[in-house]
C-alpha cells in the first residue's frame, strides 16, 4: 500500500518554482522529508491535503487523488504545520474536541479521544488551562494531539521539533516513533536536519530545490556510510600502513582512524593488525554514519 | 513532570483506534458555528472575554425592563416593538464592533485557519459558520430584550389586543439587520489580522455611515431638498431597514420622515448583503490559497 504518491508534480509561483517534477512514493510507517528551508516540504504537504493546486503533474495520498478527492483525504489525514496554529484563550482540550468534532466525531466521542490523545501526547493538568500560557514544548504537543485526535489514518508532521529544546526535541522524536509503530498510523515528517530523521524514520525521501535528490530506505543510507574508530595508544601511522596493506581504507584523525566497513572481514583485519604490531588498543567502536555525510556528499556531487 | 504523576493509579491501555462514525460536513459546520457563538459571547473564556458581550446585553435589556416596568405601572407602551433596534443602534454597533474582529482576526492572527483548513470542510463552510455564528449572536442581543417585553406585555395584559404585528416586525426586521450587520463587520474586520484595528475599523464604519447621513440629511433638508434627504438617511443601515420595515410591515419610520419607496430600499439593502456576504468569501478564498 502507498501512502503518497506524486507524479511529475510542479508548482509554480510567479518568481519562484516550489516543485520541480517531484516524483516520489512512499509506503507505510514513518517517512522523512528532508529539505533545506525552502526546499518545497510545506508546499508538498499542503497540494497533498488539496489545499493548494499544483501548476503540473497529480498527487494522491492513500490511493485518493489530491486534487479530486481533498475532502475524503483530510476526513483520514492529520495535519501539523509547521508555525504556531493555537488561539491563546481556550483550552487544549477545549480545542482538541473543537478539532475532532470538525473532523466528523461526534461529541461524546470527541471528548473521549481528546482525553485520551492529550494524555498518549504528554499533557496532563495544564490541558484545562489556557492555551496562552502554555510553553513551546506544550505547544508543541497540543498541535500534534490535534493532528491525531480524529484516529487518522496518515499524519503529515511539519517540523515536529522546531523550536524545541534537546530534551523537548528526543521526546517529541520518541513520540513520532511510537505514532508510527505503537499507534500504527503512517508518519510522514519533514525536517531540515538529517540526523534526526534517521533515528525514527524507516525511509528517507530527500529534496532540493523541489527536486528529488533521493529516496531510499534508512539502511541503506546508512550502511553506506558505516566505519570503525580504532583509537591506539602510539603507533598510528603503522597501523595505518597495516591496515592499507590488508586492502582496507582508513584515514587518521588525530589520535584516532576511522576504517570503512567493507564487510564483516574488516572487523577481523582490524583485530589482526592491532595484534601483530603489538599495541595498545583503547577503543574500538562501530559508527553509524549519519545520513547527513551521505547527503552532503550527493549535493556536491550534483552541484 | 513524571513526578507529578499517580503511579499505580492511571493504567496506560496504549492507544485506541476510533471505530466508531464520522459524520459528514453539516455536522462539522454546527461544531463551527456553535464554537464561533461562544466566542462571541466569550463563553468558555476567561472572563475579560465575557465583559464587554454580557455588558452590552444587559444594557439592550434595560429599556426592555423600563418599558415592562412603564407597561406594569401606566398600562400603556413606552417603546414601540419596532422602533426599539433603531433608537438602540449604538449597542449592536458597538457590539458588532468588538465581536466581530475577535471572530475573524484571532484565526488570520494566530494562524488558526490553516488547521480548520486541512479538516474536512470548504472555505465556504467555514465563512459560513462564522457568518451564521456572527448573525445569531447579533440577533440574540436583539430579540432577547423585544421578546422580554413582549412576554412582559403579555403578563401585565394591556387594555386591546397585545401588538403581536409590531412584536413580529421587529423580530423579522432584527434578522434581516443581523445578517447585514455581520456579513458587513466580519468582512472589515477580517481585512486585518489585528484585533484592535478590527474594532477600530468596523466602529469606525459605522461612525462614518451615521456621521455622513446625519450630516447630509441635514444639509438637504435645510436647503429644502426633502426628497434627497430622505435618501442620505439610507446611508446608516438600521436606518435602511427600518425603510424595509416601514415598507413590509407597514410600520411608522423611526425617523418621522418616511423614505424613499420601499421596493428600492428593499433592493438595495440585499445588494449591499450579496455585496458584503460575495467580499467576504472572496476574502477567505484568497487567504486560503497562501
Amino acid at each position: 500500500m502507498t501512502i503518497l504518491a506524486t507524479e511529475g508534480l510542479t508548482k509554480r509561483y510567479p518568481r519562484v518554482t516550489a516543485l520541480d517534477r517531484l516524483t516520489v512514493t512512499a509506503g507505510p510507517g514513518v517517512t522523512g522529508l528532508v529539505g533545506a528551508n525552502g526546499a518545497g516540504k510545506s508546499t508538498l504537504i499542503k497540494i497533498l491535503l488539496g489545499l493548494l493546486e499544483p501548476t503540473a503533474g497529480r498527487a494522491e495520498v492513500l490511493g485518493m487523488d489530491s486534487a479530486t478527492q481533498a475532502l475524503a483525504i483530510r476526513r483520514v489525514v492529520g495535519y501539523m504545520p509547521e508555525h504556531d496554529c493555537l488561539p491563546p484563550d481556550i483550552s487544549a482540550t477545549e480545542f482538541v474536541i473543537h478539532m475532532a468534532r470538525l473532523s466528523g466525531i461526534p461529541r461524546t466521542a470527541a471528548r473521549e479521544r481528546a482525553a485520551d490523545t492529550l494524555r498518549h501526547v504528554g499533557l496532563y493538568e495544564e490541558r484545562y488551562r489556557p492555551i496562552g500560557g502554555y510553553s513551546t514544548g506544550m505547544r508543541q504537543r497540543v498541535k500534534l494531539a490535534q493532528a491525531l485526535v480524529h484516529d487518522p489514518r496518515v499524519v503529515f508532521l511539519d517540523e515536529p521539533t522546531n523550536g524545541l529544546d534537546p530534551q523537548g526535541r528526543d521526546d517529541m522524536l520518541a513520540l513520532i516513533r511510537r505514532i508510527g509503530t505503537e499507534f500504527g498510523i503512517s508518519v510522514v515528517v519533514t525536517s531540515h536536519l538529517l540526523g534526526e530523521l534517521e533515528r525514527i524514520c524507516d525511509h528517507v525521501i530527500v529534496i532540493d530545490g523541489g527536486r528529488l535528490l533521493r529516496s531510499s530506505s534508512i539502511t541503506e543510507f546508512t550502511q553506506a556510510t558505516e566505519t570503525i574508530t580504532v583509537e591506539v595508544e602510539d603507533g598510528h601511522d603503522e597501523l595505518l600502513a597495516r591496515l592499507a596493506e590488508a586492502g582496507e581504507q582508513a584515514v587518521r584523525h588525530r589520535r584516532r582512524l576511522a576504517v570503512k566497513v567493507r564487510s564483516e572481514a574488516t572487523f577481523d583485519a582490524v583485530r589482526d593488525a592491532v595484534c601483530d604490531l603489538g599495541l595498545s588498543l583503547i577503543r574500538l567502536e562501530r559508527v553509524r554514519g549519519s545520513i547527513e555525510d551521505v547527503f552532503r556528499g550527493e549535493l556536491e556531487e550534483v552541484r | 513532570m513524571s513526578d507529578a504523576r499517580p503511579t499505580g493509579v492511571i493504567h496506560d491501555i496504549g492507544y485506541r483506534h476510533y471505530e466508531g462514525r464520522r459524520l459528514g460536513r453539516g455536522p462539522a459546520f454546527a461544531a463551527l458555528m456553535a464554537h464561533n457563538l461562544r466566542g462571541a459571547f466569550g463563553l468558555r473564556r476567561p472572563f475579560r472575554a465575557k465583559l464587554v458581550p454580557f455588558l452590552l446585553g444587559g444594557v439592550m435589556l434595560l429599556p426592555a425592563l423600563v418599558s415592562i416596568a412603564v407597561m406594569a405601572m401606566f398600562k400603556e407602551r413606552a417603546l414601540p416593538y419596532h422602533t426599539f433596534t433603531a433608537l438602540l443602534q449604538v449597542i449592536p454597533a458597538i457590539f458588532l464592533a468588538a465581536q466581530a474582529p475577535y471572530l475573524a482576526a484571532l484565526d488570520l492572527r494566530y494562524r488558526i485557519l490553516p488547521l480548520y483548513l486541512s479538516r474536512p470542510i470548504l472555505v465556504t463552510d467555514y465563512v459560513g459558520a462564522k457568518l451564521a455564528a456572527m448573525t445569531l449572536a447579533l440577533y440574540a442581543l436583539i430579540a432577547v430584550p423585544l421578546t422580554a417585553m413582549f412576554i412582559g406585555e403579555l403578563v401585565i395584559d394591556l387594555p386591546g389586543p397585545p401588538d403581536t404585528h409590531g412584536y413580529a416586525a421587529a423580530m423579522t426586521t432584527g434578522l434581516i439587520l443581523a445578517v447585514f450587520l455581520a456579513a458587513a463587520g466580519l468582512l472589515v474586520a477580517s481585512v486585518t489580522p489585528r484585533r484592535g484595528l478590527g474594532v477600530a475599523a468596523v466602529a469606525a464604519l459605522y461612525l462614518l455611515t451615521s456621521a455622513v447621513s446625519l450630516v447630509l440629511y441635514g444639509v438637504l433638508s435645510a436647503t429644502g431638498h426633502d426628497d434627497e434627504a430622505r435618501w442620505a438617511l439610507l446611508i446608516n443601515p438600521f436606518f435602511l431597514v427600518d425603510a424595509m420595515q416601514t415598507w413590509l410591515f407597514g410600520t411608522e419610520p423611526v425617523t418621522g420622515t418616511g423614505y424613499p419607496p420601499g421596493p428600492i430600499t428593499a433592493m438595495l439593502f440585499v445588494a449591499c448583503t450579496a455585496l458584503a456576504i460575495g467580499g467576504l468569501v472572496a476574502r477567505y478564498r484568497s487567504v486560503a490559497s497562501r
